[in-house]
């Protein structure tokens, strides 16, 4: 017999999306070309779950014909990602969680246990006022229906909620036999706040009023200048000019949320548990491209630490390179170039909200062009990201390592430092991007390595 | 499920693991982390608990709360962890034809720059989980930003030991880290609380072009005999003429505020290989597949 020894839930990090079609969207995939290998990913159709309304079992995977993003009435389909259950069992394996895996513990499907909690603190971060919070909590559940997740919120209006999808425990059968919980993100939809002392306009840009604008404090906050506490940037959300360039909230609210998806499972008299986590944020608009830099290099970096090591072979060196490169060709190709440069466009200096806008109004450093105005349309641009490529191919480009920008050079806004790659782009910090130091090092290794290639293929050498 | 068995030591795979069914776009390496303040999560946030006793905020060094022991922190500025420096110098030109120099201001008297938390302390984090470092603290509450000392000791500055906390969950059964966050480091809400309120602002508010795969800029883009390119703002209401409209919130040939939150699905449009997406209208709808 295999015995259950602890449980995960994988991902343990899965993104939704929001839409409100009714149907989620297909499944597919994202390839590169080997022979174009800064083409666009080309985008193919896989197997997608079919799961019966009522039952909540899974009854086909199909492979629709064609990608279809909206549902043909004017709807976004949403991404509701499934998260599956592992089991690390005594024989130090992690495999997937089935009904026969159960049975030889025992066990039934009815014996899982999930638990979904998420959360929209967009308001109590603003006003500080715990109640703003908007939180959903399913409670225990082991059945197969959809739960709701009602968003509830101290300052909302009497038997107001805030929708923010759905959960559901799929039944397993024998041809899909998984334990496995879907996330149905919600529609997208804005919503308002009302007043319950004095008559409140209506509003076409919101769905519903949730928010009691009398009792609660959204509707008509305004960032105060010169709090340490505000956000950076601060003064995001829909608001209007105020007194004494004041920024006055709307009282909107969205159905954005993340949290936490809980399993559990008593095997042999022991209580296992295990969470992973879900977010609900916007489409992916050009599901072909990879962010240059991404959560998950945030969490790679955070599992593994900074540093190239000698775990890290030549061959996966090379393939961070190739995937950096290919990102900032796919970012580069939806840019445009000329303006984020902050060139005079249709004789109009400043543009655009651009770094080069963003240096000058944070910091005080002189206007002007990152890089020379004459060699930044995107044709040049795309064409040099090409023969970088092909360099670091050739293994002639030992130089590029060197245009990387450090993690603690942003604050560098010197004419040299500025054009320091990734270029053009705003980091977390709110100043020129830096790839993670991780993806920094790995580069570094596979240009550098390139020289000594021919001598040794192995990692560990000159860094 | 999609695949057998994975190795319980490999956390790349299990961060990386694509459940069956799921989309490529359901993976954290389809999110933004250049969060100011981001789309799908303010990643930030999962920094702001690493020092046990106080908490941070999600992209300063502003101590923000604190356990009843280290409440005087409230108001402070962090400045270093152990070795690692968590902000920067600011250096750059003022003038034309001038050299480059610490930028200062009112706001910003010493001229100096937040880190990213993921970067300034990935060492911290590698190296130091569980143990105690010292962290270097203004000596009191500074709303505006503070730069680090020449030489220590420095009255106007103070070292308080701080233990690292474990950004991830652990095994129960190895004690190993897993790949997922830890509850304690954020709970529900904490990922997204940062994010602009609706999101849908922020596709108009922002106008930065920096989160190109969620929100692109120039598509349709196509050579011109000059050799240069020209294309639409993905914001164009009308994709011709094929011309790019300089970004202008009171542009009407351009998406609104108000276009957005009443019906962001039908204004925009998703792009495959830089170009508008076929659009796909039906006469009747379908069925709900939930």
């Amino acid at each position: 017999m295999t015995t259950i020894r602890e449980l995960r839930v994988l991902p343990p990090l899965a993104v939704a999306r929001l839409g409100g079609a009714a149907e989620p969207m297909d499944n597919y995939t994202a390839e590169t070309d080997p022979t174009e290998p800064l083409g666009p990913r080309r985008l193919r159709p896989a197997p997608t779950f079919h799961v019966d309304p009522g039952s909540g079992a899974i009854t086909g995977a199909d492979t629709p014909a064609t990608l279809r993003f909206t549902d043909g009435h004017g709807k976004v389909r949403p991404v509701a990602p499934f998260l599956e259950v592992w089991a690390l069992t005594d024989d130090d394996v992690l495999r997937p969680l089935t009904v026969d895996l159960l049975r030889d513990n025992g066990l039934t499907p009815e014996d899982v246990r999930w638990r979904v909690r998420v959360g929209n603190h967009k308001i109590q971060r603003r006003t500080y006022d715990d109640n703003d919070r908007i939180d959903a909590d399913t409670e225990w559940f082991s059945d197969h229906v959809s739960h709701e997740l009602m968003g509830v919120c101290a300052n909302f209006l009497e038997d107001k909620f805030l929708p923010l999808g759905h959960a559901r425990y799929l039944k397993p059968t024998p041809e899909f036999p998984g334990i496995r919980l879907r996330f149905t993100p919600a529609a997208g939809h804005v919503y308002g706040s009302a007043y319950t002392d004095r008559p409140t306009d209506p509003d076409p840009n919101v769905v519903d009023f949730l928010y009691d604008a009398t009792r609660g404090k959204w509707r008509g906050h305004a960032d105060q200048p010169g709090d340490p506490r505000l956000t950076i940037p601060a003064q995001i959300y829909a608001g209007d000019d105020g007194p004494d360039g004041s920024w006055v909230s709307r009282g909107y609210l969205d159905d954005e949320c993340d949290g936490l998806v809980h399993v559990a499972l008593d095997v042999s008299g022991r209580e296992l548990t295990a969470f992973g986590r879900i977010g609900a944020g916007p489409p992916a608009y050009a599901p072909d491209v990879i962010p240059i830099r991404t959560v998950a290099d945030e969490l790679d970096q955070a599992l593994h630490g900074p540093a190239a090591t000698g775990q890290d072979t030549l061959e996966q060196a090379r393939a961070v390179a190739e995937e950096v490169l290919r990102r900032a060709t796919e970012t580069v190709r939806l840019m445009n170039t000329e303006v984020m440069n902050g060139n005079t466009v249709d004789g109009r200096v400043d543009a655009a909200s651009t770094m080069v806008r963003q240096d000058t109004a944070d910091t005080g450093r002189l206007f002007e062009p990152i890089m020379a105005p004459s060699l930044v349309d995107a044709a040049a641009v795309l064409a040099l990201h090409r023969n970088v490529l092909a360099a670091l191919r050739s293994g002639t480009a030992p130089w590029f390592a060197d245009v990387l920008r450090d993690h603690d050079e942003v604050g560098d806004l010197t004419a040299k430092g500025r054009r320091k790659m990734p270029a053009l782009m705003r980091g977390a910090d709110g100043r020129s991007l830096a790839l993670t130091r991780r993806q920094v090092n790995l580069v570094r290794l596979a240009a550098r390595q390139a020289i000594f290639r021919q001598a040794t293929d192995e990692p560990g050498g000159p860094r | 499920m999609s695949d057998d068995r994975i190795d319980p030591m490999n956390l790349t795979a299990q961060l990386h693991y694509s459940a069956a069914g799921n989309p490529p776009s359901t993976l954290p390496d389809s999110a933004i982390s250049n969060a100011f303040p981001g789309l799908e999560f303010d990643i930030r946030n999962i920094w702001r608990r690493l020092l046990v006793g106080i908490e941070l905020h999600e992209s300063d060094n502003y101590v923000v709360g604190a356990d009843p022991e280290h409440e005087r922190l409230v108001g402070r500025r962090l400045l270093s962890v152990g070795d690692h420096d968590v902000v920067g110098a600011l250096v750059g030109p003022t003038r034309p034809g001038s050299g480059s120099s610490r930028l200062t201001s009112a706001d910003n008297p010493d001229g100096v720059t937040m880190l990213e938390w993921s970067n300034s302390l990935a060492d911290v984090l590698a190296d130091h989980v569980g143990q105690t470092v010292p962290c270097l603290f203004t000596s009191g509450p500074a709303s505006k930003p503070v730069g680090k000392p020449s030489s220590l000791p420095d009255p106007r500055f103070e070292v308080v030991q701080l233990e690292v906390r474990a950004l991830f969950a652990k095994s129960g059964t190895t004690g190993g880290d897993l790949a997922v966050i830890a509850e304690e480091m954020a709970g529900p809400g904490d990922l997204t609380r940062g994010l602009c309120s609706p999101w849908q602002n922020d596709y108009r508010e922002c106008a930065c072009y920096y989160w190109a795969a969620s929100r692109p800029d120039y598509v349709n883009v196509e050579d011109t005999a000059a050799g240069t390119t020209t294309g639409n703002h993905w914001f164009a209401k009308d994709r011709e003429p094929r011309e790019y409209v300089l970004d202008n919130r009171f542009d009407s040939r351009l998406v609104s505020y108000d276009d957005l939150f009443r019906d962001w699905q039908g204004e925009l449009r998703f792009i495959v290989d830089g170009k508008d997406a076929p659009e796909y209208r039906e006469t009747e709808p379908d069925g709900d597949g939930r």
